[in-house]
């Protein structure tokens, strides 16, 4: 049973992936990119972290996703240029994927190979429960998570900033 | 079992069993609210509403449903074929797997819980469940290939986004007040207190307005606003597809309903012997509903901008205010 779901959690969640570089349509690769969040919820709950897996939907797939399936619908027939949009594009994007693979096999190889066994790591009662996860970010990583939480104020203030600066044309009940 | 730890967990097939229990009761109660809502708009209006099929009208939800079954399966050419077939599913499937986590009852005679689970996650279940009927909503609506239906399906997105959070914040007072999420701990916590709509009172209503929004109910329907979208998102759905929409959105009050009975209405709990407690949880959902179909009656659609603004500079501090608030006050006392 396990085997089963992380199989079609993994298929989901690889084919999406790719699926979301491969379509042509910017309208399909964002719903590929929901099918890889909601597989990657599977996965995390079959590593016991419902918490996680409800934040990745609730958050991902229900509010983030969102956003980006309203502007893919209203400016997704737009055809794309046939340069570069950024110069250099080609030769940094293998090599900063090829960093990025670096430093995950790094972490994995760290950390994630101690749970394969036979059996697997033994996980304590209430693993991955909002109790838990709520312990980890107010007490031990308390810092952090304030950071990131000032971080995203500011980057939120600094949108609104940026957006005012150009005299917007008032909206009466138009679309959206 | 791969799926969230539970607070009980009974035989796979009590499980199976629970299902088509929750499952046959909710579709025997889709028909009859849609019958309750006909003949009370009725009498809002002082008119009679439904009363020719059978006697006093109580077969019409059966007529009804008999006629969008025998309709033709219609597809528009503009239509973008599996993705049109897919949408009314993920409402349907949204709205059926939030059901499970609303509790009609503890764990009766020690082995089986009235409830389908009890997630340690809780009400986030819901939440999490909720965001797929978007999808069911936008992909319906935008693969009709018709501009009613794609403005119908950008409404429900950006309406979606702006009431969501205050629906999660207005019921975090209750949360902390009860120290759990889970809807079986909330409803056990008001058997010996009061119920916590007296002291989350704003979260109530908070609640009830985000929900109303949520399950595009009037005066927040502009995803359907029949007048200037033709029926929004479903505008080009007939026969049974749409009528999973329509069944979905009677399934999504109930839900709503269930939700704001156990976390603000002391859920099963009420006078009169135990065995009641299923009865009394029915009746708390029958009164939400009865408050969906009065205030359809009563309040007319906003305007977009309304629905806009009431959402981000009314609802949102309100709700983080009363969050702040309990969380002091759970904190002194």
């Amino acid at each position: 049973m396990e085997q089963v779901a992380f199989f079609a959690g993994a298929i989901g969640a690889l084919g999406g992936a790719i699926a979301v570089i491969a379509l042509r349509n910017p309208f399909y690769s964002v719903l590929a990119l929901v099918v890889h969040l909601f597989s990657l919820a599977g996965l995390f709950l079959l590593l016991h972290a419902e918490f996680v897996a409800a934040a990745q939907v609730v958050v991902y797939a229900g509010a983030v996703m969102v956003l980006y399936v309203f502007v893919a619908a209203y400016v997704g027939g737009v055809e794309e240029p046939l340069w570069d949009a950024i110069p250099g594009q080609r030769i940094l994007a293998p090599l900063i994927g090829a960093a990025l693979f670096i430093e995950l096999s790094i972490a994995v190889l760290g950390s994630g190979l101690k749970s394969l066994g036979d059996e697997g790591e033994v996980i304590p009662a209430g693993f991955g429960s909002p109790e838990a996860v709520g312990r980890l970010l107010l007490e031990r990583f308390l810092i952090p998570f304030e950071a990131a939480s000032l971080l995203l104020l500011i980057a939120a203030v600094g949108a609104v900033v940026l957006a005012a600066r150009r005299p917007a044309p008032v909206d009466r009940g138009g679309a959206a | 079992m791969v799926a969230a730890d539970v607070g009980f967990a009974e035989a796979s097939w009590i499980m199976v069993v629970k299902s088509l229990v929750i499952f046959a009761v909710i579709l025997g109660l889709v028909p009859m609210i849609l019958l309750l809502e006909r003949k009370l708009l009725g009498r809002f209006q002082a008119r009679y509403g439904p009363n020719r099929v059978g006697p006093k009208g109580l077969l019409q939800p059966l007529a009804d449903v008999v006629k969008l079954l025998s309709k033709e399966a219609y597809k528009p050419d503009a239509a973008v074929p599996i993705l049109w077939a897919i949408a009314p599913a993920l409402v349907i499937l949204s709205a059926t797997a939030t059901l499970a986590i609303i509790p009609f009852g503890d764990v009766a005679d020690g082995n089986v819980g009235l409830y389908g689970i009890d997630v340690s996650i809780g009400i986030l279940y819901a939440f999490a469940f909720g965001s797929i009927s978007f999808y069911g909503l936008l992909l319906g609506g935008w693969s009709s290939g018709s501009k009613y239906s794609f403005m119908g399906a950008m409404r429900s997105a950006a309406q979606l986004i702006s009431y969501e959070i205050s629906m999660g914040l207005a019921l975090l007072g209750v949360i902390m007040m009860a120290g759990s999420l889970s809807l079986v701990d909330i409803a056990n916590a008001q058997a010996d207190t009061i119920w916590y709509v007296i002291p989350q009172f704003v979260g109530f209503l908070i609640f009830m307005v985000a929900g109303f929004a949520e399950t595009n109910r009037p005066p927040f329907d502009l995803p359907e606003a029949d007048a200037e979208l033709v029926a929004g998102y479903n505008t080009e759905y007939g026969g049974m597809r749409f009528g999973s929409y329509f069944m979905a959105e009677y399934m999504e009050m109930v839900v709503v309903s269930g939700i704001a009975a156990a976390m603000f209405l002391g859920g099963w709990h009420g006078p009169g012997p135990d065995w009641l407690g299923p009865i009394w949880m029915l009746a708390k959902i029958m009164v939400l509903i009865c408050l969906f179909i009065w205030v359809r009656a009563t309040l007319p659609r906003l305007r977009y901008d309304q629905l806009m603004s009431l959402g981000w500079k009314v609802l949102l501090p309100l709700a983080t205010l009363n969050v702040l608030v309990t969380a002091v006050l759970v904190v002194v006392t």
